[in-house]
């Protein structure tokens, strides 16, 4: 039986060379979208994970100050605090000691004497939330303002939340340009096969005559469908980590702080082995429904 | 004179045997053609087979004649499933074939032979490839393939055009290469639509003891033919079609 599966396979993987070399420059035109689509998929995959690379990296700023009321104590406030879903944590600054630090970076040491000149601790209790994600923080915030007690809301720099509203403008525009060209390589692929399966119509007739099963017939289409895909995935992943390496040597050699974004998009280890799965993944994907449209119309029959 | 033209017996492919064998043992089911009550029109043409009865036992030879446009080649399509009737029943080796539809028809057109009238041989394959497809399309190893594919084609007297492709052939050539690959799968029930529809009386007897010898190995087979010459040459029971209608010339010899 295992026998028999080998031996079929190797057919299968026969007729489907065949296929290939008899689709000629059309193998090419089905490739080549495959390839666009798939590298600006890396792309935008590759880029969001870089993004919330950086965003790690800038972690600690993943925060918002929560400047209480005078008179408001923040351990009493913490628990209605905490109870927001998107808070991980909440930290409280009592007003002494934010007092002592301010002090201390002001290089005064006698802080007995310098809260007596000023009769009272001016400072009111803070509170430190931290969010799970930098998207959040924004609704986070405006929500926060509205508690009552809270004095004031701050959180992240500007150039932060610019990154992170570019990132969200750039997937969303990502997600309907891939579709669009997802929808296109389909197309390509189901044209390339579908012209395939005409000219071959008659060796199918005959097929069909002399008792081949439907599967044996249309596999190798199927079969072609998904190597333009993984071919697509190949190539695609060849120039992503080519563009990945350039743009990375051009950064080492800046000054300072870009190295420090140099290594916030660096991909981890693991990222480098998902990305051509990934790739390969949806390559495939595409190829596979691309020839079952193409060859479902006639193999239904 | 018929003797002279028969291939030499170590002539016949013995793997062909084999797996004949093999198979009956597997499926114990007699492969019979069993007509009953067949009617079949084309609305486009308005032609029709009426009221078809046949029954063929397990390794009967048979003759089909009848005048051009008769209804032989629509006869055969429904045997092999090509057509459907409107009325009545087609049943080959017990199944009906007329709902046979998908891997199951397929499964049943394993077992039959067919040489298709106008040979069906795909263009851009060579014979080889063409006749080795059948079996390829079963799964069966290539060196099986091999060792079957040399005594079929020396059977029809093709070892020399074996990588010719079809258009290289001439027409007699090209029908024997459609009988080989309607043999080299051992059918159990061989349909021959026309087989010496182009050959010369030298060939056209050689290929009818070719057919009787595989009949003589229990395989049922069906010919239809113009070729009076070879009616009488083979002393086999004969069925005519006229007026969409089948008839049995020699009632006496059917079984
Ligand atoms: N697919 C079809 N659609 C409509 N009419 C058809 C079709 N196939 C065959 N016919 C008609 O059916 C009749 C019988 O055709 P068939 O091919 O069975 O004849 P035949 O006996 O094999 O003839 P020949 O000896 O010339 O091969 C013909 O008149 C033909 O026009
Ligand atoms: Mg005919």
């Amino acid at each position: 039986m295992f026998k028999l599966w080998l031996t079929q396979l190797g057919y299968l993987g026969q007729e489907t060379l065949r296929g290939l070399r008899r689709g000629g420059w059309m193998n090419w035109a089905a490739i080549s979208t495959v390839t666009v689509l798939l590298f600006l998929f890396g792309i935008s995959l590759q880029t969001s994970w870089q993004v919330s690379g950086l965003l790690n990296q800038m972690g600690s700023r993943l925060e918002i100050s929560l400047y209480l009321e005078s008179g408001v104590s923040g351990q009493v406030l913490r628990p209605t605090i905490e109870e927001y879903p998107e808070v991980t944590t909440v930290q409280v600054v009592p007003k002494e000691q934010a007092w002592k630090e301010l002090l201390q970076d002001l290089g005064q040491t006698d802080i007995d004497g310098a809260t007596e000149d000023l009769g009272q601790n001016p400072l009111v209790d803070e509170l430190k939330v931290s969010v799970g994600s930098a998207a959040l923080v924004p609704s986070l915030a405006e929500k926060l303002a509205r508690v009552p007690g809270i004095e004031e809301v701050t959180y992240l720099d500007e150039a932060l939340r610019n990154l992170i509203q570019i990132n969200q403008g750039f997937s969303q525009l990502s997600i309907v340009v891939i579709g669009l060209l997802t929808l296109t390589a389909i197309a390509v692929i189901t044209t390339t096969i579908r012209l395939i399966v005409i000219s071959r119509q008659q060796e199918i007739e005959v097929m069909q005559l002399v008792g081949a099963t439907r599967l044996w017939i249309y596999m190798p289409f199927i079969l072609q469908g998904i190597t333009f895909g993984i071919v697509g995935a190949l190539v695609s992943w060849g120039f992503l980590s080519g563009t990945r390496r350039f743009i990375q040597h051009l950064l080492t050699e800046q000054p300072n702080f870009l190295q420090v974004v140099s290594d916030g998009i660096r991909l981890s280890t693991g990222q480098v082995i998902l990305l051509p799965l990934i790739l390969v993944g949806f390559g495939s994907l595409v190829g596979l429904v691309g020839s079952l449209f193409a060859v479902q119309r006639f193999a239904l029959k | 004179m018929t003797r002279a033209l028969l291939p030499e017996s170590d002539l016949f492919p013995k793997p062909l045997e084999q797996p004949l064998h093999h198979r009956s043992q597997a499926t114990p089911l007699d492969y019979t053609v069993h007509l009953k009550g067949v009617t079949k029109v084309y609305p486009q043409t308005k032609f029709g087979l009426v009221d078809v009865n046949l029954r063929l036992k397990q390794g009967s030879f048979l003759f089909v004649t009848g005048p051009s446009g008769a209804g032989k080649t629509t006869l055969m399509k429904l045997i092999y499933g090509a057509e459907r009737p409107d009325h009545g029943e087609v049943l080959v080796a017990g199944t009906n074939v007329g709902v046979l539809r998908g891997n199951r028809l397929s499964h049943l057109r394993r077992q039959l032979g067919v040489v298709f009238q106008d040979y069906k041989l795909i263009p851009r394959w060579t014979i080889t490839e063409n006749i080795a497809f059948v079996l390829k399309s079963q799964g069966i190893p290539r060196d099986e393939i091999e060792r079957r594919l040399r005594p079929t084609l020396k059977l029809v007297g093709l070892q020399k055009r074996a990588d010719c492709f079809p258009s290289q052939l001439s027409g007699g050539e090209q029908q024997r290469a459609s009988i080989a690959r309607a043999i080299v799968g051992s059918p159990k029930l061989l349909l021959a639509d026309e087989p010496t529809g182009n050959l010369d009386q030298e060939n056209a007897l050689q290929v009818l003891s070719i057919l009787k010898k595989l009949n003589n190995l229990g395989i049922t087979v069906v010919i239809t033919t113009h070729d009076m010459h070879l009616i009488q040459v083979a002393q086999a029971p004969v069925a005519r079609i006229y007026n969409g209608r089948l008839h049995m010339v020699n009632a006496d010899k059917t079984a």
